[in-house]
């Protein structure tokens, strides 16, 4: 256990490096790995062909099919707006999987960087960017993702900077830790010895053996990400209307929940399969890395 | 009379007789806590002189009194009644008005009695626009004078289309006491004191508002005790809380969907009442690119009000006739609105110079209604090419937010005294416009009818002041200065047990006004 913190409930599961090099590594990915994978791909095909495979422009109106309940003509059924449910579905994944994906992306880059420039180099840097990550992690993500969409405006960029920013600690912590695990070791030093400069050790050399460990890390919380969307969208801080987010859909379903449940069921059920599979596709990670954490567990 | 020999015998049927005595007491005992849910999130301003959003002017109707008052459940002007005065006299110009106080009136939270120099106060302080919203509804007012503790004179400058109507339990006629207002400060606002049947006894912030009876109530105790106004803002949760009797009644919704389901709850009773709320798509001439009439008549022609009614359902929504409500004193039906026609709007904009169309932002409150407003709104522009950017904000957010003209378009829905006066005045005279000293709602900053609104509300002629208020709506819709959209009444649903004490047909406070006679049967 480094100390790392992993979205609220994945505590304590960051893997060490694997050490097994037997098998090849998609080869040591398990079943459920391969169904995480599975429904990401099939969400991401839907969400990329979602002009083809929807039925109905997902903004149009029609008041006339007013809560239409799911048939021939509505798979899903339609809103209050008459709009139809499942090519709001469609065109909503494009938002919750770019969200999801690219702000962990962005939390990723940014903060692998500040924490390996911290570990790195040690000293007042490392305690500046550090102090500065604990400040942040003290918020829970999405209290200050609320806060900063809030602030800056309910934007595609600003939520996807927004929740980028509540990862980023996380990501600083993992790779300060792998960092100063590995700066010490006899291939660094041989580094060193050559004459190689900071930022090439720290790239080319220390950068491959902690970047399976931040993969992991990335690939769990983006179901934090696409959770602390659909929890702002539902809260009213998403993008504005008429944009089909899966968060905003429950949202508006929620006021005709009563008579129309399907409103806010398919929405949550979208947001529960894509959390889902991020989770099945992190924990297969972390098993392939490190088999030693999922006999212990 | 059989009695049982065995202890254990006696002791069972003195069970059963002690149980049998105490049935009735406990069936006839008489409820006296009332719970309501409001779709509100919080409270805005309980200040009566400030308070704009529906709720707020709902809970302020309970704490205040004011010198006369609308008969309860009803928003008539031929039916105003005393209230804080007993009676009034006028001169024979109609320009000074005397009125006699009811004695021994007591303040709420021992606050004393209410006196001349508190109704001299509040009217002074109704009038100022650094210390009222409604400000402009009392610029005829010269002066008022306390001529006694119990006796209040009132001098105006020139005839007014209702002087009473501007002195009622709505707005700016509601009296506060001198002595806590000047004390708390801007305290008041969420620690009002009045002299109506219920007082705020706390606010649970984002939860609830509490109230207590006022049992010094001059009309007498009420007898519902205690009151708690819980914010329940999604509207499926305020339903839950009434299918489930966490609440005795609560706002319902203006939804077609709703009242088919509501009616067939049982025990549910709808009330339907006035004011109906006229909602207006106000523009700002003075704001790109609506300084272009062309582009405000293209958003007139874009808008379908009668899809937005259908929408709605009729129980509640008719499409709006004009930039007044249609029961204002001086309404004028079909004052040469422009029709729903896309292509017309699409050619009216390339004429402007936006071929391609163009894009408008607008903050938009998060309020269910508004929020479905917009986005109805919103489908309908972009047929004919304009894109409207919508930012949600919280309501009472929405509220601050257009009142420092950062929209260049607005909707917004009110009701006002049925006098077209008022409506005229606080949405179309240009010292209302936002911006100005007595800025009250002329979000389009509308110059166009100063002078038909200026000079009804001096013409003694009423014919000739009839025909000034529907040229003031000709000018005001030939401009574009709103374009009308829906007129919606107030719902509400109770429990059939619940009687509000009066048959609600209209409550100028936009919800069922509390009185001392509300309670529950039996």
């Amino acid at each position: 256990m480094t100390g790392v913190p992993l979205p609220e409930d994945r505590q304590a599961e960051v893997p060490a490096i694997s050490a097994g090099k037997s098998r090849t590594f998609l080869a040591r990915l398990n079943l459920s790995t391969w169904i995480g994978l599975a429904v990401v791909l099939l969400l991401v095909l839907a969400a990329v062909f979602a002009p083809l495979l929807a039925p109905y422009d997902p903004t149009r109106q029609n008041i006339l099919n007013q809560l239409a309940q799911p048939g021939a003509e509505y798979l899903l059924g339609a809103d209050q707006f008459g709009r139809d449910v499942l090519s709001r579905l469609l065109y909503g994944a494009r938002y919750s999987l770019t969200i999801g994906i690219l702000s962990i992306l962005l939390a990723m880059v940014a903060g692998s960087l500040a924490g390996m420039v911290a570990g790195h180099l040690g000293g007042k840097t490392d305690i500046v960017l550090m102090q500065f990550m604990d400040v942040v992690l003290a918020f829970p993500s999405l209290i200050l993702g609320l806060a900063l969409v809030a602030m800056m405006g309910a934007t595609m960029t600003n939520i996807l900077i927004a929740i980028a920013f509540t990862a980023l600690p996380a990501f600083a912590r993992v790779a300060r830790a792998a960092v100063m695990a590995q700066r010490d070791r006899e291939y660094v030093q041989a580094c060193r010895a050559m004459g190689f400069s900071g930022p090439r050790i720290l790239f080319r050399h220390i950068l491959p053996a902690i970047l399976p460990e931040v993969l992991v890390m990335a690939s769990l919380w983006m179901a934090t990400a696409v959770r602390t969307e659909a929890s702002l969208a539902f809260i009213g801080l998403g993008l504005a209307p008429p944009n089909p987010t899966w968060g905003g859909m429950v949202r508006e379903g929620f006021d005709n929940i009563l008579n129309s449940f399907h409103l806010a069921i398919f929405p949550s059920l979208a947001i529960l399969l894509l959390v889902l599979a991020f989770n099945l596709i992190g924990d297969g990670l972390r098993d392939a890395i490190d088999p030693r954490l999922k006999t212990a567990s | 009379m059989f009695i049982p020999k065995s202890i254990g015998g006696r002791a069972l049927a003195a069970a059963f007789l002690l149980g049998t005595a105490l049935t009735p007491l406990q069936a006839h005992a008489e409820k006296t806590k009332l719970s309501l849910g409001a779709a509100s999130a919080d409270v805005g301003k309980l200040d009566p002189h400030f308070a704009t959003s529906t709720s707020d002017r709902t809970l302020v109707a309970w704490i205040f009194s004011s010198l006369v008052r609308f008969a309860p459940g009803t928003t008539d002007p031929s039916k105003i009644e005393p209230d804080l005065a007993k009676s009034w006299e006028a001169s024979a110009d109609k320009l000074v008005w005397t009125f006699k106080l009811r004695p021994g009136v007591k303040w709420q939270k021992g606050n004393g009695e209410v006196t001349a120099d508190d109704v001299v106060y509040s009217l002074t302080k109704s009038a100022d626009p650094k210390r009222s919203a409604f400000a402009g509804d009392y610029a005829a007012i010269e002066k008022v004078e306390a001529l006694d503790p119990l006796t209040v004179r009132i001098t105006l400058k020139q005839q007014i289309p209702s002087l009473l109507g501007i002195l009622t339990n709505y707005s700016g006629g509601f009296i506060v006491p001198k002595a806590a207002v000047e004390k708390l400060g801007a305290d008041f606002s969420r620690n009002p004191v009045g002299s109506g049947p219920f007082a705020l006894s706390r606010i649970e912030p984002g939860q609830a508002a509490h109230f207590v009876a006022h049992e010094d109530y001059f009309r007498g105790a009420p007898k519902i005790k205690e009151v708690a106004y819980r914010f329940l803002n999604s509207n499926s949760a305020r339903d839950l809380a009434f299918a489930a009797g966490e609440v005795d009644a609560a706002t319902g919704l203006a939804e077609r969907q709703w009242l088919a389901r509501t009616q067939a709850t049982k025990g549910a009773v709808v009330d339907i009442f006035d004011p109906a709320e006229l909602t207006l798509l106000h523009i700002d001439a003075s704001k790109k690119p609506f300084d272009d009439i062309r582009v405000r008549q293209a958003v007139a022609h874009a808008i379908n009000r009668n899809q937005i009614s259908q929408f709605r359902g009729d129980a509640f929504t008719r499409a709006a006739g004009s930039v007044i409500p249609s029961n204002n004193l001086g309404y004028l039906a079909g004052s040469g609105m422009l029709p729903h026609d896309p292509q017309r709007a699409k050619a009216l904009l390339a004429e402007a110079g936006y071929p391609n169309g163009l894009k408008i932002k607008m903050i938009t409150s998060q309020m269910p209604s508004y929020e479905t407003m917009a986005q109805l709104q919103q489908a309908q522009l972009q047929d004919v090419g304009i894109t409207l950017e919508l930012q949600p904000v919280e309501h009472a957010t929405w509220h601050q937010m257009i009142r420092k003209d950062l929209n260049a378009m607005t909707t917004y829905g009110a009701a006002r005294f049925p006098v077209a006066d008022i409506y005229l005045t606080q949405f179309f005279h240009s010292k209302s416009a936002i911006g100005q000293p007595s800025a009250v709602t002329n979000f389009s900053h509308c110059t166009v009818a100063d002078k038909e609104i200026e000079a009804a509300r001096t013409e003694t002629d009423s014919a000739k002041q009839l025909e000034f208020w529907k040229e003031a709506q000709r000018k005001i819709i030939a401009q574009v200065c709103a374009v009308p959209l829906t007129e919606t009444a107030q719902v509400w649903v109770r429990r059939a047990g619940l009687d509000w004490g009066y048959e609600l047909k209209g409550s100028m406070s936009l919800g069922p006004l509390l009185t001392e006679l509300t309670h529950f049967k039996d």
